[in-house]
């Protein structure tokens, strides 16, 4: 589903921060990226989203066989890349329930489905705030303004399962969450795997990755993938330290 | 016929001078408040550069090519979503002319409602309150005096609450490039309420220059909401001056600036009530060479007022917006409350906005912040709206709607509310085209 190839980016000020990464994610699976600060993760994930002041200097990233990088971000959201982001942000004035109809209904659009009548909508995301727990007054306000650092990451999750993305990227969702938040977090993120949906998850803990079982874990460290492995690396580095898997 | 001026006139008055004409119908008192307004145009000119209150609006063009009174209006009915829904009454003035096949006037008992030329024989006392010009610093309100053609105005007795808005619709033929002048008042006697919604539009070349009084005694609140979607090629101007007469007098008024060549709204607030409160909240949208203008000048002059102002303005195109916003609060309006703010934002690099918020305070006693901001669209919300799969024009009109939403979310009337928002959201579907 996800080819990265030698990916090479840098910073609009010349740092090069992604080194040449090597990754390949298939349907149906999660990986994690752990690594530790400075790493490259939050690059990664942005670079994936199409965030704007980065340039890509080498490689490739192929998306269900169509060149990644060569879409602008809101397209990429609509052909199905979804970014939980690290700081979810505020945006006073935008009502909670009109963005994610906009959202939802633009994939569609791109899609060639007809939009969602109000019923529907709502019946959807009914569904979704209670596997969350999110009360729905939430939804009444604007995005993100007013709510908690928990209910600001179970919000992305909720847009996640609003929008039933093929290819999910989480970048640092368990950070700044307790543990009663990181279980709906993780009830939600399980629930939304699937055979033909790929979840990469980046963390510095591997905290979340008792709740959410990756297939394969990756050590990101100087802007390159330094180490992979099953699910009991992660145990490993906990117990080493990142410091290690350097010098492995 | 001609005045005889005893004293020098400035050269722009001129033309003005000569077209006027007194009315033998109308009474002495109105004449001679006609005659001593355009005196003290012909005197005062146009408003020099250099004058604060017009500085950041370029006035030579209506300098050079004189727009004189209109003689006679045209025809025209209100556009399609323009007005509200549901009002309690309906006035609409034509090129500043009282239309009664478009007008209803049904309004409760205690309550007077009708054109200010009906109010000269009905209710001569409350137009010689406003007929005559008193202020020096504000020579368009001396020439609108001097030339009014019509106008409206509502008295509301005391005690009395009006339920549902009263719909104000000014339109514009654009017959003749002229100006079209009216004058009106709202008067809420003790205790009573009323909302007032004025709506501008029309066609083609005009230069509309309103005044008006608005005054309010104890416990009673009035709303007044403008909405401006005025032509490309005209010119908007309204002077308004409101009094709050005696204690816990309450003004909420709101201003949407959404269209219009050249669009001026100034309201001086005179805070001569105990207690009394005003919300001045506003905002404005320019585009293409459109320039907007709010100027606002709150004077508490007695003790415990309360004054909130929020003015947000966007520019897009080669669009230019101003707020002026003067607080004063003198030596014996102690424990005031007074909280400004102006936040605006800039699209491209032609745009341009200029606040300037203004103090003055006299008294130790008291709580006053102001705030003023430019900026423009914030690069990392409109990614996070893009990585949910919204295009970037629409993630950028939703950004400049939810921007400007603020100030509309504080009228309280949820069917006032909707048709703004209805209205902005159109005005900003062809905003950044322009």
């Amino acid at each position: 589903m996800l080819e990265i190839v030698n990916l090479h980016a840098r910073l609009k000020d010349g740092r090069e921060i992604l080194k040449g990464i090597d990754l390949s994610v298939g349907a149906g699976e999660v990986h994690a990226i752990m690594g530790p600060n400075g790493s490259g993760k939050s690059t990664l994930a942005s670079v994936l989203a199409g965030r704007e002041g980065y340039e890509i200097t080498a490689g490739s990233v192929t998306y269900l066989g169509r060149d990644l990088l060569a879409m602008p971000a809101d397209e990429r959201a609509r052909e199905g890349v979804f970014l939980a982001f690290q700081y979810p942000v505020e945006i006073p004035g935008v009502n909670n329930m009109y963005f994610l109809r906009a959202a939802l209904n633009a994939a569609r659009r791109h899609r060639g489905e007809p939009e969602l009548d109000a019923g529907q909508f709502l019946r959807a995301v009914r569904a979704r705030l209670k596997l969350l727990e999110i009360s729905e007054d939430l939804m009444q306000r604007a995005v993100n303004v007013g709510f908690s650092g928990g209910e600001k990451k179970r919000n992305e999750i909720f847009q996640m399962a609003m929008l039933e993305p093929r290819l999910a990227i989480l970048d640092e969702t368990d950070s700044g969450l307790d543990i009663d938040a990181l279980r709906l977090v993780a009830r939600g993120v399980n629930g939304l795997r699937s055979p033909d949906r790929a979840i990469v998850m980046i963390t510095h803990y591997q905290r979340l990755l008792q709740y959410i079982e990756p297939d394969r874990v990756h050590v990101l460290q100087g802007g390159r993938i330094v180490e992979s492995g099953d699910k009991s690396l992660a145990a490993e580095l906990e117990r080493r330290g990142y410091g290690a898997a350097d010098a492995a | 016929m001609s005045t005889l001026a005893d004293f020098p006139v400035k050269p722009e008055a001129r033309p003005y001078l000569d077209v006027f004409t007194e009315t033998a119908s109308e009474p002495e008192w109105l004449r001679r408040a006609r005659r001593t307004s355009l005196d003290r145009f012909a005197e005062a000119g146009f408003p020099a550069r250099r004058s604060e209150n017009w500085r950041y609006l370029d006035l030579r063009s209506l300098e050079q090519h004189p727009m004189l009174p209109s003689v006679m209006g045209r025809p025209m009915g209100v556009p399609a979503g323009l007005g509200l829904d549901a009002s309690a009454a309906r006035i609409v003035l034509v090129d500043g002319r009282f239309v009664p096949e478009l007008s209803r006037l049904d309004v409760p008992s205690g309550v007077w409602l009708g054109s200010t030329r009906q109010a000269v024989t009905e209710r001569p006392g409350l137009v010689k309150a406003f007929a005559a010009d008193t202020g020096s610093e504000h020579p368009f309100a001396s020439l609108n005096a001097a030339f009014f053609a019509d106008g409206f105005v509502l008295e509301v007795g005391g005690g009395v609450s009006l339920d549902a808005p009263i719909e104000i619709v000014h339109l514009a033929s654009g017959a003749g490039d002229a100006s079209l002048h009216t004058r009106s008042m709202i008067e809420l006697c003790h205790g009573s309420r009323a909302t007032v919604v004025e709506t501008y539009a029309g066609e083609g070349k005009y230069w509309r220059n309103d005044f008006a009084l608005w005054r309010i005694e104890h416990e009673a609140a009035l709303t007044r909401v403008a909405l401006v979607e005025e032509a490309g090629e005209a010119t908007h101007f309204e002077d308004v001056d409101a009094v709050l007469l005696s204690e816990r007098a309450k003004l909420n008024a709101f201003s949407l600036l959404l269209g219009g060549g050249r669009m001026r709204q100034e309201i001086s607030v005179t805070i001569a009530g105990v207690d009394a409160e005003c919300r001045i909240d506003g905002a404005f949208v320019v585009g293409g060479m459109e320039e907007a203008n709010i100027v606002t000048t709150i004077d508490h002059r007695l003790p415990g007022g309360k004054t909130g102002e929020l003015v947000k303005g966007v520019a897009a195109g080669r669009g230019h917006g101003a707020f002026q916003g003067t607080i004063k609060v003198r030596e014996g309006a102690q424990q005031t409350d007074a909280r400004q703010t102006s936040r605006n934002l800039i699209l491209g690099r032609r745009a341009s906005i200029d606040t300037k918020p203004e103090l003055e305070i006299l008294a130790d006693d008291v709580k006053c912040a102001h705030g003023a901001s430019v900026g423009e669209l914030d690069e990392t919300a409109l990614f996070y709206l893009r990585s949910r799969g919204l295009p970037a024009d629409e993630a950028r009109r939703l950004l400049i709607e939810g921007f400007l939403r603020e100030p509309i979310e504080g009228i309280a009337d949820a069917p006032i509310r909707d048709h703004l928002l209805r209205r902005l959201s159109l005005r900003l579907a062809r905003l950044e085209d322009q």
